[in-house]
C-alpha cells in the first residue's frame, strides 16, 4: 500500500499541468496517425481517450512506484514527489517508455481504423481534440478536478460539430457516456465503442475463411457490468473465425485484471492479475483476448510471470483476420 | 465547488445509502481484493460499513479506512450479488471523495505538510 | 483489556492484531441485525497462534468471540466486550483425499472454494446454506450448518469426521478428535458434540470433512399448485415414489405473488409452488424427467416447467422464483421505508416433521392478521425446515412485535412436533426458544447438562460467552 495522498497529489498535478496522468509528450497521443489519411470533419469522430497511447508511460511509472512500496524510503521519496507536484522532475529521465509498447499500442489503434473502414463505418480524428478523460480524477474521488477537466474535453468535442463519439477503451466509454450524461456534462453527443459499430455492421467486414485457433475472453468489468458491452466481442471474434473459449467467470460475472489499483497498491493488483491469468489459462486456449488497455497490460505482465498464454488486444486478434 | 454544504450532502447520502446494506456478506465471494487482502476492510461489506460509519462520524477517516477505500477496484463485481441493490461503487467513490474534501486536498499547490498514510 | 491486547501483540506481532475502531466495528455485526461491541480483532495464521491466543485470553480473563464470515443469523457471531478471533487467514485446503473420500481443511475454507476445488474430481461437499459463497467451515461446523440439500445429504453433522480444536485453558491445550474414517468408535463422540456448538466449547483450528460424488446428471422440475393439499399429495407420492430428491423446495402462493412482483418470468408465477431437483444417472435422465412431471400433474399441477441438467434450469429460470425470497422480502420491506430509512430482514428458521408441513403453512398465515406483517413463507419442504421471513422498517415497525410474532411462530413448531431452529443455531435469538422447546419436552434439565459440559470444557466461561446456554 502506497501513501495515498502523495498518489492523489501526483495524478492531479499531472493532469492540471498537461492533461494526462503521467509525464508523457503531446505527440505520444497522436503519433499513431501520422501517414494515416483519416478525415479531419465528420459526423462520426474517433476520440481514443488516450489510454492505449498512454500505457507504456504508465507501465514506466507504474514500475518506478512498485519499487517505493518495497522501501522505507521509499514513502519519503514519493512524499517528496508529492509536494514537488510532479514526478517528472525527479524522475523525468526515467519515464522513457518501451519501444515495443509504443508501437504495440499504435498498431491497436491503427487496427482499430482499419477495421472500421472494412465495417465501412467512416470516422474522422482530430489530433488537436483528442487527449485524456480525467477518468483517474473520478475514480479517486477528486470530482471537483475531473470536472474542470473534463468541461475542456466537452468543449473541444462539441466544437467539432461531430454527432456520435466513437470510443477504444472501456474506462473512456464509461465516463463518456454514462459518467458525463449523469453530470450533465455532455448532453448532446451519442457514444459508441467501436466494438458496437463494428458488430452493428458486421455483415460488412470481410474476415479470411478458416479456423483462427482458440481464444479465451477476459470480458472489461466496465463494459460487461455498465455498458453492456458482452455480446459483441463475442460475435466478432466468432465471425473471424476463432473459437471462444469462456473462463469460470466471464460476462456480467466477469473477474478484474487488477489494474485499477496498480498505482495505489501494487503487490495486491498483481496478485489478482495472477488470480485472473490461471482463470483464463484454465480454459487451454492459445490466446487470451482483452478489451481494455489497463486489462492488456495488467493480464499481460501477469502472464509473463506465471507463464501463461500471449495476451492480446481484441482489436489485433480482429484485424490480423482481415481479407488483405 | 464544493464548501461545507457539499460534505454534509455528502455525508447524509453515503449514510442512508450505505445503511441499507443489512450486511450478509455476499458481495465478499466475488470481491478480488478479499481473499486476497488482510481483513474484512478488504472487501465490499468493510467498505460500505467503513463508508457510513466515518460519514456519521462514528470513526474517524483513520489510515485503516482509507486503506479499505483506496484498495476497492470499483469492478462492481459486488452489486451482482447484493440482494438490496447497493450502488457499491457509488457508495466507495463518495467515500473517496470525502477524503479528499475532508483532507482538504485539491489539485492546486500542496502547501503545508503531507501526512504519512500507512504502508503495507 | 490493555493487558490482554499488549501480551498478544508481542506475542503474535501487530500484523495479527489489531485495535482500529473502524476495523474492529466490522466484526461486531452480523446479518441479523445484531451489533456488538469489541476491543480488537486478531488474525490467527496457524494453529499455534489459536494456542497462544487460547492461553493469553485464560492468563488475561479474556472473553473471546470466534469468527468465520459472520454470516450468522441467530447472534452466534457477535461479540460483547472481549476479542473477535478470525480465522479467514487460516483458510487452505490442506489435503484432498478423493480414495479416502474426505479433505482436511483450515477453518477459513469458504464452502464454495472448497466445491470449486472438489469440482474438478468430479466431487462435493454437500452442505449448502443460502450463504455457501462466503459461509466458512469453521461457521458452518459451529453452526451445524444445513442447506437445500438437507433432505438427501443432511446437515454438517454427517458430514464431520473430525476436527482440531483449541482450548481455552492455561496451556491452550490442542485435542484431535475424531477420526479419517467413516466408522470411527473413540468414546463419547466429541466431535458431533463439537458440531453446533456454536465456539461455546473449544475453537476449531482444523476438520475432517466427508465428501460425496458430483451426481452423474440431474433433473430438475417446477410446478405451481392451486392448493397446499395437492401439493402435498405431490410431495407424499413422490416420497412412496422411492424418489429421493436432494432438492425439494417449497413456496406458498401469496409468497410466490411477492417474490415474483418485479421478476421478469417466463412462465406464470401463480399457486403454491414446489421445486424439485433430482440426482440422476445419465441414462435415467429422460426416463425420470417424465415419470416426474407425470406424477406432479397426476396430482393437480397447473404449469410444470422442466429442465434437464442444472445449465438449463438455471436458464428457465427455475430457482429465480425461490432465490428471490430475501432480496423480495428486502425490495418489500425497503418500498415500505422509502428513502433514509434502514430496514432489517428477519429469517426465521424453524421445522416440523414434513408431514405437519401444510398445517404450519396455515397456522403461520393466520398468524399474519394477527399481527400485520406481510410474511414470506418459503423452505424446504423435504426435511419440514420452513424460514418464514420478516422485513422491518426502523424507526416505524415495532421490534417488540416482530419478537411476539416469532414466539409464536416458534410456538406452533414445537406444538407440531419440530423444533426452535433447524440449521441458523441458537445464539443469542433463540435461547429463550431453546428453553421453551426443552421445557416442554419435559427435558428441561437438559439446560442444566449443557451449562455442565460448558463448565468442563471453559471453565472461565471465556468462548462466546452469553450464546446457546
Amino acid at each position: 500500500m502506497l501513501d495515498v495522498r502523495s498518489i492523489l497529489s501526483i495524478l492531479a498535478s499531472n493532469i492540471k499541468a498537461t492533461g494526462l496522468p503521467v509525464p508523457a509528450p503531446r505527440e505520444a497521443l497522436y503519433s499513431w496517425s501520422e501517414g494515416l489519411s483519416i478525415p479531419k470533419d465528420g459526423d462520426t469522430l474517433l476520440y481514443t481517450g488516450g489510454l492505449y497511447q498512454l500505457l507504456p508511460y504508465i507501465e514506466v511509472y507504474s514500475s518506478q512506484l512498485a519499487k517505493l512500496e518495497d522501501k522505507r524510503s521509499g514513502g519519503l521519496l514519493l512524499r517528496a514527489a508529492g509536494r514537488f507536484s510532479s514526478l517528472s522532475r525527479i524522475a523525468g529521465a526515467i519515464v522513457r517508455p518501451s519501444k515495443r509498447e509504443v508501437e504495440e499500442s499504435k498498431r491497436i489503434l491503427q487496427s482499430i481504423v482499419r477495421l472500421l473502414d472494412a465495417a465501412g463505418v467512416r470516422v474522422a480524428y482530430r489530433r488537436e481534440v483528442d487527449g485524456y478523460s480525467g477518468v483517474l480524477l473520478y475514480d479517486m474521488g477528486l470530482d471537483d478536478d475531473f470536472k474542470k477537466h473534463f468541461a475542456q474535453v466537452a468543449r473541444s468535442l462539441a466544437q467539432t460539430g461531430a454527432r456520435t463519439i466513437v470510443t477504444v477503451d472501456p474506462h473512456t466509454t464509461h465516463v463518456l457516456r454514462s459518467v458525463a450524461r449523469r453530470l450533465g456534462l455532455l448532453p448532446e453527443l451519442e457514444v459508441k465503442t467501436y466494438l458496437e459499430l463494428l458488430a452493428e455492421n458486421i455483415d460488412n467486414i470481410n474476415f479470411k475463411k478458416g479456423r483462427a485457433g482458440t481464444a479465451a475472453i477476459h470480458d472489461s468489468c466496465l463494459y460487461a457490468r455498465r455498458e453492456n458491452v458482452i455480446a459483441q466481442p463475442r460475435l466478432l471474434l466468432e465471425r473471424a473465425g476463432y473459437q471462444i473459449l469462456e473462463p469460470r467467470r466471464s460476462g456480467r460475472l466477469t473477474y478484474c485484471c487488477g489494474g485499477p489499483i496498480e498505482s495505489i497498491a501494487p503487490k495486491l493488483s498483481s496478485r489478482i492479475a495472477l488470480a485472473r491469468i490461471g482463470e483464463l489459462a484454465d480454459t487451454g486456449a492459445e490466446r487470451i483476448a482483452t478489451m481494455c488497455p489497463i486489462c492488456l497490460a495488467n493480464l499481460k505482465r501477469a502472464s509473463r510471470t506465471a507463464g501463461g498464454p500471449p495476451v492480446v488486444d481484441l482489436s489485433l486478434l480482429l484485424a490480423e483476420r482481415l481479407e488483405a | 465547488m464544493s464548501g461545507p454544504n457539499t460534505i454534509d450532502r455528502l455525508r447524509t447520502w453515503i449514510s442512508e445509502t450505505a445503511g441499507r446494506c443489512i450486511y450478509c456478506g455476499f458481495c465478499e465471494s466475488v470481491c478480488p481484493t478479499r481473499p486476497l487482502g488482510p481483513h474484512r476492510g478488504y472487501g465490499p461489506r468493510g467498505r460500505v460499513a467503513m463508508a457510513r460509519l466515518v460519514a456519521e462520524g462514528v470513526t474517524p477517516l483513520s489510515n485503516t479506512v482509507v486503506e479499505s477505500v483506496y484498495t476497492c477496484l470499483l469492478c462492481a463485481a459486488c452489486e451482482t450479488k447484493c440482494p438490496v441493490g447497493l450502488p457499491i461503487a457509488d457508495i466507495i467513490r463518495a467515500a473517496r471523495r470525502l477524503y479528499t474534501l475532508e483532507a482538504g486536498f485539491s489539485a492546486r499547490e500542496e502547501k503545508g505538510r503531507v501526512p504519512a498514510i500507512a504502508r503495507r | 483489556m490493555a493487558d490482554a491486547i499488549r501480551k498478544l501483540v508481542r506475542r503474535l506481532g501487530p500484523r495479527k492484531v489489531s485495535t482500529d475502531q473502524a476495523l474492529v466495528a466490522l466484526y461486531a455485526r452480523e446479518p441479523s441485525g445484531l451489533q456488538g461491541r469489541a476491543w480488537a480483532v486478531v488474525f490467527p495464521e496457524s494453529e499455534d497462534d489459536v494456542r497462544v491466543i487460547a492461553r493469553t485470553a485464560y492468563e488475561t480473563d479474556t472473553p473471546i468471540y470466534p469468527q468465520g464470515s459472520a454470516t450468522s443469523l441467530s447472534g452466534n457471531a457477535v461479540p460483547e466486550n472481549g476479542i473477535v478471533v478470525s480465522f479467514e487467514r487460516m483458510n487452505r485446503i490442506l489435503e484432498v483425499n478423493i480414495i479416502d473420500g474426505n479433505v482436511v481443511v483450515e477453518p477459513g475454507v469458504r464452502l464454495d472454494d472448497l466445491n470449486t476445488v472438489l469440482e474438478r474430481e468430479g466431487y462435493m461437499f454437500p452442505v449448502d446454506p443460502a450463504s455457501s459463497a462466503v459461509a466458512t467451515v469453521g461457521g458452518a461446523i459451529n453452526n451445524g450448518a444445513g442447506g437445500l440439500r438437507g433432505a438427501k445429504y443432511g446437515t454438517m453433522r454427517e458430514w464431520v469426521l473430525g476436527v482440531n480444536i483449541v482450548l481455552a485453558d492455561s496451556e491452550g491445550t490442542l485435542l484431535r478428535l475424531g477420526c479419517r474414517t467413516v466408522k470411527c468408535r473413540q468414546g463419547y463422540d466429541l466431535t458431533r458434540l463439537i458440531v453446533g456448538s456454536e465456539g461455546t466449547l473449544g475453537l476449531v483450528t482444523r476438520a475432517i470433512l466427508r465428501i460425496a460424488p458430483l451426481p452423474e446428471d440431474t433433473v430438475y422440475a417446477l410446478a405451481f399448485f392451486p392448493g397446499l393439499d395437492s401439493l402435498m399429495g405431490a410431495f407424499t407420492a413422490l416420497r412412496r415414489s422411492r424418489i429421493n430428491p436432494f432438492m425439494l423446495e417449497f413456496m406458498d402462493s401469496k409468497t410466490v405473488e411477492y417474490a415474483s412482483r418485479h421478476l421478469d418470468l417466463p412462465y406464470t408465477p401463480k399457486g403454491d409452488m414446489l421445486l424439485v431437483g433430482i440426482e440422476v444417472n445419465r441414462e435415467a435422465a429422460q426416463r425420470v424427467l417424465k415419470d416426474l412431471e407425470n406424477l406432479l400433474a397426476d396430482h393437480g399441477a397447473e404449469r410444470i416447467i422442466t429442465a434437464h441438467g442444472v445449465e438449463e434450469a438455471r436458464r428457465k429460470h427455475l430457482f429465480t422464483v425461490r432465490k428471490n425470497l430475501f432480496a423480495g422480502q428486502a425490495g418489500l420491506t425497503l418500498d415500505r421505508a422509502g428513502p433514509g430509512r434502514r430496514i432489517r430482514v428477519m429469517i426465521e428458521d424453524i421445522v416440523v416433521p414434513p408431514s405437519r408441513v401444510p398445517e404450519a403453512v396455515k397456522r403461520i398465515r393466520e398468524l399474519e392478521s394477527k399481527y400485520g406483517l406481510t410474511v414470506f413463507l418459503g423452505g424446504h419442504i423435504g426435511d419440514g425446515n420452513l424460514h418464514p421471513a420478516v422485513g422491518i422498517v426502523e424507526g416505524v415497525d415495532d421490534p417488540q412485535v416482530v419478537e411476539e410474532w416469532f414466539k409464536d411462530v416458534m410456538r406452533i413448531a414445537v406444538q407440531l412436533g419440530g423444533t426452535v431452529s433447524a440449521e441458523h443455531g441458537i445464539g443469542l435469538l433463540k435461547k429463550e426458544g431453546l428453553r421453551y422447546d426443552l421445557e416442554s419436552r419435559g427435558s428441561l434439565k437438559a439446560l442444566s447438562l449443557m451449562a455442565e459440559i460448558k463448565r468442563v470444557f471453559d471453565p472461565k466461561g471465556l468462548l462466546n460467552p452469553g450464546k446457546l446456554v
